[in-house]
């Protein structure tokens, strides 16, 4: 709280007034200017324009991996807002606030406008030229390309580009991914991403699946949930449950919210098995085997959650079919995730929603364009063989390595091992800061570029008929840094393409740009997407591009026969180190994700949806953890595991479990640019490398952490004002109903 | 002390306000006419040669093949040299006058010419040409030159256009205040919008 008395609304008052005094005294009645600004106008003028009528081009959204289908308001040539498509399966005319932010990924002042060697620009050729220096003599095991999520036909180039290096080291690295979920469903359904019909559902039990906020596919999930709760669908209105120990947006949205203790979702998953067996639903043997011993009073005391809320829980399981349980970010991020994530999918198993609700996905029949997922296995193999100077020549691409990395990795020091590193980037983020050479990119609204979902939607109606698409971005405007005097920003095609060049000159001798690559493959190809041969070419190009989605037979998948889980088994709680006895929980906000955006200021600005916090990331701690702690809001805390410490701001929020506290992703950024840099605290640094034992993914939620004060207090900026929140008394929520008293199958 | 500040504020944001009112003095609303400054142009543009009348020396072009976009957007649209250029490459009598000189060079250096806004309302206002010229020129079949210089004065008897109108609000509604038919054969009667939203978006 702050000493002085006159807060903001005063503030405003004062600034108000001498605004309007001066708006007043200044202009008057007369604010016609004359002769002042310029209007300038064309030389020549395209056909369809018409200034300041706007035009729409259809593209795809860049800003995560969901793939939602967009159009851009174009108008004099600039590209000014997003909207969603409403020809779009996935998001169906709808847009998150990260996808409207994207028109800031383009227009940003911090991009990297020309290639960089060393800190100094170059054109292309010359950077071209020395790229190709340090790969003569190189072998092929000597290089190595880190990526995110690629797909369509950069993905095909990068392969083609691999292959002709000779190089098997293609790494793809999400820093945030639900690599663990895919891994457990593979196993659980038999296919790593299956549909989840969250609209045909009577009832949805999500084990920390911010399914509405940042995980998988949230606009189309949203669009789901929608259905879901109207009253007037023939299931009627559903119930959504929703079990983590930090809530989420998903979690604030829904009928009960139950904070679980951190990392035992698995438990509770099993307990309620064992309840619904008790109530006379026929589990099978091996399930029932694993499920035997977690009794509702056992997993009460294990999970935290009253035992007569399982019950409850269970009985509403069994009384609404189908049901749907879905397993988020919060129950991966264990080193026993996969075992807590088999749990989970065995309730989907007993429930007999598997082919109901959790159906089988189609993939696009082009298999060179399906998606190449990330996760974060893939880093330590990177890391290791940078440690052990493996590599010749590193390319990194779409990947910041260097800032989501935990610090025991030491990752950015075995990166300097590599001999030559390559970033194709954006913005001079962190490593693209530590690369020699900086190969800029291309926005999404300048570049060409075709993308297939890792989620696989479909439209209404569709889902049986192996609904599979793949969407084209296009350029929306004129590049604002064009390749003029050797400098400029390209296209990751292009670039791929340039290097094929270099590998397989005879090959890619023809090919003058992706553009015109694309545009070839796409009429060769014009009877596998949809048209005929009879189709004229132009009308053919026209007609698939104007729609940006290209509907697909896709090569319907089959869900597996239930595995056998014997053995399944997973640890009891662990008692709290006493030096390090808060659990930490990192957690991925709608808008900062990752952090790949964070230079984009409307996200910094948009706030939390559960603290209204802006521009700086913060630890939510529960008011009994903080009592105990003698912290109150805007303590600035000092956090430290076994691996490192960050400061930050201190945020009381009712909504976590008292033994764990939580703080957002993607803040923290050391370079990128002027929005991105020194705003918040990098949670990734400290992160302990615990890993799954199964999948070998880093475990997200097994750091634990001890908070102290640092002595500073500040006021912390959110939209809630200083006084809102639990600084106002308000220490819950939503109204606490005792367990007994609530019957949620009649609730709704 | 607190409330006294707030007072303090209130007091001292009157005063400032009261002084602007002082320093600038409404001007009356519905002056007809209320000539701007002489503007200089990159290229002296004579208007009257172009637009004016046939015993004027001019050559009666309507206004709106230049200013092309009037009837169908926002803005009533500079023409792209482009389309100076498709008539004066076949004028070759005056291609040696200085004003053609310039746009010729313009036109060889593929430069835009920089043109100063002559009328330019302030950002908060939203005035369509669109629904002007749809609903005088083409419902109420008003001649051109009357509909354009309900706004812009007798551009035809300028070379460089100059504002003759106030364009201030009160001057906008003065006229959004006046009756007329909704079409040209209609006997039901109409007047502008006057909502703030229409303009103030």
């Amino acid at each position: 709280m702050s000493e002085n008395n006159f807060n903001r609304r005063d503030f405003l008052k004062v600034v108000g007034m001498g605004g309007a005094a001066a708006t007043l005294s200044g202009c008057g009645w007369t604010s016609i200017q004359n002769g002042k600004e310029t209007v300038v106008s064309y030389v020549t003028l395209p056909d369809y324009v018409i200034p300041s009528v706007a035009d729409y081009f259809n593209s795809t959204c860049a800003q995560c991996d969901a793939g939602c289908n967009i159009m851009l308001r174009v108008r004099e040539g600039r590209a000014l807002k997003a909207e969603g498509n409403p020809h779009s399966p996935i998001n169906r005319g709808k847009m998150c606030g990260l996808g409207q932010a994207g028109i800031q990924a383009h227009y940003n002042p911090d991009r990297v406008t020309g290639p960089m060697l060393n800190g100094q620009a170059i054109t292309w050729d010359k950077a071209l030229q020395e790229l190709n220096n340090k790969l003569s003599g190189v072998k092929g095991e000597e290089v190595a390309f880190v990526t995110g999520v690629m797909s369509g036909h950069a993905q095909s180039l990068l392969n083609t580009y691999m292959d002709a290096v000779g190089s098997k080291n293609r790494f793809s690295y999400e820093a945030i991914s639900p690599a663990v979920l895919r891994t457990v469903n593979k196993k659980a359904y038999g296919m790593s991403m299956p549909r989840y019909r969250i609209d045909k559902a009577r009832v949805v039990v999500s084990f920390g699946a911010d399914f509405l906020g940042a995980w998988v596919s949230p606009v189309y999930f949203s669009q789901l949930y929608a259905k879901f709760r109207k009253g007037t669908r023939p299931e009627g209105r559903g119930v959504l449950v929703q079990i983590e120990p930090k809530m989420t947006v998903t979690g604030a949205n829904a009928d009960r919210w139950i904070g679980i203790r951190p990392g035992t979702e698995g438990i509770l998953a099993l307990g309620l098995i064992n309840a619904l067996g008790a109530s006379g639903v026929s589990i099978p043997a091996d399930i029932a085997a694993v499920a035997h011993d977690y009794t509702p009073e056992r997993v009460g005391t294990d999970t935290g959650v009253p035992f007569d809320r399982i019950t409850k829980l269970a009985a509403l399981l069994k009384e609404r079919t189908p049901s749907l349980v879905l397993a988020g970010d919060a129950v991966e991020g264990y080193s026993y995730g996969t075992e807590n994530g088999m749990a989970i999918a065995m309730l989907n198993h007993v429930l007999g929603n598997v082919g109901k609700t959790v159906e089988a996905a189609a993939a696009v029949p082009f298999t060179q364009f399906a998606p190449v997922v990330g996760n974060r296995s893939s880093l330590n193999a990177l890391n290791d063989g940078l440690a052990a100077g493996k590599y010749k020549v590193v390319f990194t691409y779409a990947a910041n390595p260097v800032h989501t990395a935990p610090a025991s990795l030491n990752f950015s020091k075995n990166f300097m091992k590599a001999g030559f590193k390559v970033a194709l980037a954006q913005y001079m983020d962190e490593t693209a800061k530590a690369a020699d050479l900086v190969l800029p990119l291309d926005s999404a609204m300048e570049d060409w570029a075709t993308v297939v979902p890792e989620y696989m939607a479909a439209p209404e109606g569709a889902y049986s008929e192996g609904y599979a698409q793949m969407s084209f971005r296009q350029p929306t405007m004129e590049k604002l840094y064009p390749n003029t005097d050797g400098s400029g920003t390209r296209s990751v095609c292009d670039i791929l393409l340039a290097l094929l060049k270099q590998r397989k000159p005879d090959a890619y001798k023809d090919v003058n740009d992706f553009y015109s690559y694309l545009h070839a493959d796409v009429l060769k190809n014009k009877v596998a997407l949809g048209g005929t041969a009879a189709d004229d070419n132009d009308a053919f190009w026209n007609d698939t591009i104007s729609k940006g989605i290209v509907p697909l037979k896709g090569i319907s998948g089959k869900l597996a026969s239930r595995p056998v889980v014997a053995g399944l088994s997973l640890p009891s709680p662990v008692t709290p180190d006493a030096s390090y006895p808060l659990r930490l929980i990192p957690h991925v906000s709608a808008s900062i994700r990752d952090g790949r955006n964070a230079n984009e200021p409307w996200l910094q600005e948009s706030p939390d949806p559960l603290t209204t916090i802006v521009w700086d990331s913060w630890v939510e701690i529960h008011p009994k953890t903080a009592e105990k702690l003698g912290i109150v809001e805007g303590d600035i805390v000092e956090i430290t595991s076994r691996s490192g410490s960050i400061k930050t701001q201190a945020y009381i929020f009712p909504g976590i479990h008292p033994d764990a506290v939580s703080v957002p992703v993607g803040y923290g950024h050391t370079a990128m640019g002027r929005w991105a840099k020194d705003t918040g605290a990098n949670v990734f640094g400290i992160l302990d490398p615990v890993y799954d034992k199964t999948t070998g993914e880093l475990a997200m939620n097994e750091t634990h952490v001890k908070i102290s004060k640092a002595g500073d207090r500040v006021i912390v900026v959110k939209d809630e004002g200083f006084g809102g929140g639990s600084q106002a008394g308000k220490k819950k929520i939503a109204v606490k109903v005792s367990a007994g008293k609530v019957d949620l199958s009649k609730e709704v | 002390m607190h409330f006294s500040l707030r007072l303090f504020t209130l007091l001292a944001g009157m005063m400032l306000a009261a002084a602007g009112y002082a320093a600038d003095p409404a001007p009356s609303l519905t002056t007809p006419d209320q000539l701007g400054p002489k503007i200089e142009q990159p290229i002296e543009f004579p208007h009257f040669r172009h637009a004016g009348d046939e015993k004027d020396g001019g050559m009666q072009i309507n206004c709106m093949y230049c200013h092309t976009y009037a009837r169908r957007s926002m803005v009533a649209g500079i023409p792209p040299i482009q389309k100076c250029m498709g008539c004066h490459k076949s004028i070759p009598s005056v291609q040696d006058k200085p004003r053609i000189k310039q746009l010729f060079a313009y036109w060889d250096a593929k430069k835009a010419i920089p043109w100063k806004k002559v009328h330019d309302l302030p950002d908060f206002v939203r005035f369509n040409h669109e629904r002007h010229i749809q609903r005088f020129y083409f419902q109420l079949d008003r001649p051109y030159q009357e509909v354009c210089g309900y706004c812009h004065g007798d551009v035809k008897k300028m070379t460089v256009a100059r504002r003759q109108k106030p364009l201030t609000m009160g001057w906008c509604r003065a006229c959004h205040l006046k009756d007329h038919p909704l079409s040209k054969d209609s006997k039901e009667i109409g007047h502008g919008p006057n909502d703030c939203f229409t303009c103030h978006k």
